[in-house]
């Protein structure tokens, strides 16, 4: 019985053949649906922060340099490509790409950072008095720490080091 | 009324030990009792009523009624209910004191460990009250899922070299270590096996290495919908399931009512990780007893599932499916067909194997009364999953507590008597096929409608839910209470494992040493990554513990 069952099972492997795919050697196609990296379109984003606010990694932050520049930084570091982001995009800014072959010693190649020029007041030159939508959002329970980290949009309750968070940016503006 | 006849039966029995319930439904119930009848009602309920135990949580209710909460879920099968016996513990000056249930019912065990560590409730009574989840070094006093304890929080006094405290072996026998890392189970568990001669007679365990502090983040940082994105990295082979238990257990608590489409492909994808993770199972409890045709064999079957699981939902594992209120993924008449022809390859070829298979006495002599659960012991330790059912306990969440589509498709519960190794493959190699009918099934009755449910409030405060999963390798149980600011207040998951784990020393007990392999495989143990080494140098017996730092910088040497 035992023989017979032997018999069997080199059977199926014979028949099987090989199976295996020559990736790396010939690239694979993936499927249409297939989430790999987002890339973010500059030129779409209105800055609403939404990406921000809805990325379950924590992975996009936005920043405002002064009132008319919103930096929105995407850190590609533990981004769980989920898709999260480029679903709530209301400007459709995000694609997910079919990009998975991300391993790289530099994390920059992954980052990208759009610069966003947003309005003010057309008749007073100033903000706005009413709350703006960035304060809406921090009505709303959306966290700034203090006063150096009010310019961050970031719900989560947890502290962002100072130094960390220079680190984190990078940004060099004149 | 099945959930008003347990109330009703346990009115009659304490009366005023019980201040208020809530029947949330047929098949839910929560139970309020005074910390002093705990012990009673939970011991009526196990033994007289029959229950099995589920899971029993803790959590720091200050901010709102100023005091603890302790609350042990049952589950009644046969009436389809889930029970939660809850109790408000006074806060004490901030050191709760409840009365500890492991007496009556056993398996409570490691649950009050564990809210003992974490929230700092001290269950009076425990007979074993030794610290399970905190690191070593973690000093006394601090419970990290307090609620004034910031999720990244690292208290001043963390020592990071204290060495764990074990007990000390019975007389005449020797300790064999056993993990993190052993050559044929690669998982962060520690156990210390008690052996004399080749006999295991017993051990000790110490796992939870690496603790991820999933439930605290979700209680601070992160959101409804973001959370069942994170919970689905819970577990690298049934993420789907804790992504759509916890969507349930948040539609349970806000009695929000999920499309029936978003339903079947609930079913569907869940069905998908049941057979893939029923082919990678079955693959490698053969490939730990040495026979790796069939190891091979099932992972080439399995290929096309995931290449399948790709195609729908973007991904072959992470499915990110479930938000609150429905799911994220359509399943076209394209992929309905491509899903079909994977599914009638996937039967033809895994008939065969069963069938060249079944028959191998070498498999059978390697696994048959190996590792085996009693049906006792399946009560005692609240087994779960193909081990209950290879035991000849008839349990599977999917029949005892339908959810999603499951109580419109038809299937059976596989049951095999042996309780050994063996009976849980033949369990998990038959699922197969029930999975595969269930699949079709779903394919055939899907109706056209709305993937998620509108949801135009926010969700109400201060409301439990409960949700139970049939997971591939056993039931996965969430407990939500709602809160403010778009985040639950607590969020407690059981995966299976954690119960099933708990068997393990009476399973082992009084079998070979070189047995111990396959029967901790056989649970589909499932632990997380770990991050500690012991090397022992074979020339001078000296064992060496590897720091963290030096890990890290052996990691980096550049060779
Ligand atoms: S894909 Fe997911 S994890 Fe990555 S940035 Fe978008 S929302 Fe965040
Ligand atoms: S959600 Fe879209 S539009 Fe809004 S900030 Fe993100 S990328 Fe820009």
């Amino acid at each position: 019985m035992s023989a017979l069952s032997k018999l069997k099972e080199a059977y199926l492997c014979l028949k099987a053949g090989r199976v295996t795919l020559p990736y790396p050697a010939r690239p694979q196609p993936v499927p249409p649906r297939f989430r790999g990296r987002p890339i973010f379109d500059a030129n779409r984003c209105i800055g609403c922060a939404g990406c921000a606010n809805n990325c379950p990694a924590r992975e996009i932050l936005v920043f405002d340099v002064c009132q008319e520049i919103r930096i929105l930084k995407y850190l590609g570091r533990r981004c769980t490509y989920c898709g999260r982001c480029a679903d709530l995009c209301p400007e459709k800014a995000i694609t997910m790409s079919k990009d998975f072959e991300t391993a790289t010693p530099s994390i920059a190649d992954l980052q990208q950072t759009l610069e966003l020029f947003m309005s003010t007041c057309q008749r007073c030159g100033r903000c706005f008095k009413e709350p703006t939508p960035l304060e809406q959002l921090k009505l709303k329970g959306y966290r700034f720490d203090d006063l150096a980290h009010d310019r961050w949009i970031f719900r989560s309750k947890a502290y962002l080091e100072k130094d960390q968070v220079a680190g984190d940016i990078d940004l060099e503006l004149d | 009324m099945a959930s008003r006849d347990i109330l009703h039966q346990l009115k009659q029995r304490f009366g005023a030990a019980l201040p208020r319930a809530n029947v949330a439904g047929l098949d839910r119930l929560y139970v309020f009792v005074t910390p002093e009848a705990l012990k009673d009602v939970c011991q009526f309920i196990f033994r007289d009523l029959d229950a099995r135990y589920i899971i029993s949580i803790g959590a720091d209710d200050r901010p709102y009624s100023g005091k603890f909460l302790v609350a042990h879920n049952f589950a009644f099968d046969a009436r389809h209910v889930l029970c939660s016996v809850l109790t408000e513990v006074n806060a004490n000056g901030g050191r709760p004191q409840v009365p500890s249930i492991t007496e009556v019912v056993p398996p409570a065990n490691w649950a009050e460990r564990e809210f003992r560590d974490l929230v700092g409730i001290e269950p009076v009574g425990h007979r074993y009250p030794k610290r399970l989840v905190l690191p070593d070094g973690w000093p006394e006093g601090v419970h990290p899922l307090r609620k004034d304890v910031p999720h990244d929080f690292c208290p001043p006094d963390y020592d990071e070299n204290r060495d764990f405290q074990f007990e000390a072996p019975p007389e005449g026998c020797v300790v064999v270590p056993f993990g993190p890392f052993h050559p044929t189970l690669d998982e962060p568990t520690h156990f210390r096996l008690y052996v004399e001669g080749e006999t295991v007679r017993g051990c000790e365990y110490r796992g939870f290495m690496a603790h991820r502090g999933i439930e605290k983040l979700a209680e601070t940082v992160l959101g409804y919908n973001d959370i069942p994105m994170m919970a689905e990295r819970i577990c690298g082979i049934c993420g789907c399931v804790h992504n759509v238990a916890y969507a349930q257990a948040v539609e349970n608590a806000a009695a929000i009512v999920v499309p029936p489409r978003a339903e079947y492909i609930r079913t569907i994808m869940l069905e998908l990780e049941r057979l893939h993770s029923h082919l990678l199972w079955v693959g490698l409890a053969c490939h730990i007893v040495g026979f790796d045709t069939l190891f091979m064999q099932a992972f080439r079957i399995r290929e096309p599932v995931m290449w399948m699981a790709e195609q729908i939902s973007g991904n072959r594992k992470t499915y990110s499916l479930c938000v609150i209120g429905g799911v994220r993924w359509e399943i076209t008449p394209e992929l309905r067909t491509g899903l079909r022809q994977v599914l009638d390859k996937l039967e033809a070829e895994w008939q065969a194997v069963v069938a060249a298979v079944s028959r191998d006495r070498n498999l059978q002599r390697r696994t048959r009364g190996v590792g085996i659960a009693t049906p006792e012991l399946v009560k005692n330790a609240a087994l779960i999953g193909p081990v209950a059912r290879a035991a000849g306990v008839a349990m599977d969440c999917r029949r005892d507590h339908p959810y999603a589509a499951y109580d419109r498709v038809e299937f059976e519960v596989i049951v095999e008597h042996g309780g050994d190794v063996w009976s849980r493959v033949v369990v998990r190699m038959k699922e197969v096929f029930e999975s595969i009918k269930i699949i079709r099934q779903c394919l055939d009755k899907m109706e056209p409608g709305p993937l998620q449910a509108e949801i135009k409030d926010e969700l109400p405060p201060g409301r439990f839910g409960m949700s139970s999963v049939e997971a591939p390798r056993g039931e996965s149980h969430h407990f939500v209470i709602t809160g403010e600011n778009n985040r639950p207040r607590r969020w407690r998951v059981r995966a299976p494992t954690y119960q099933n784990l708990q068997g393990i020393p009476a399973m082992i007990k009084d079998q070979q040493l070189a047995d111990m392999t396959i029967s901790l495989g056989s649970i589909d143990p499932c632990f997380s990554c770990t991050d500690r080494l012991e090397v022992v140098d074979i020339r001078n017996q000296q064992t060496h513990v590897w720091s963290q730092e030096e890990l890290v910088r052996l990691a980096r040497r550049k060779t």
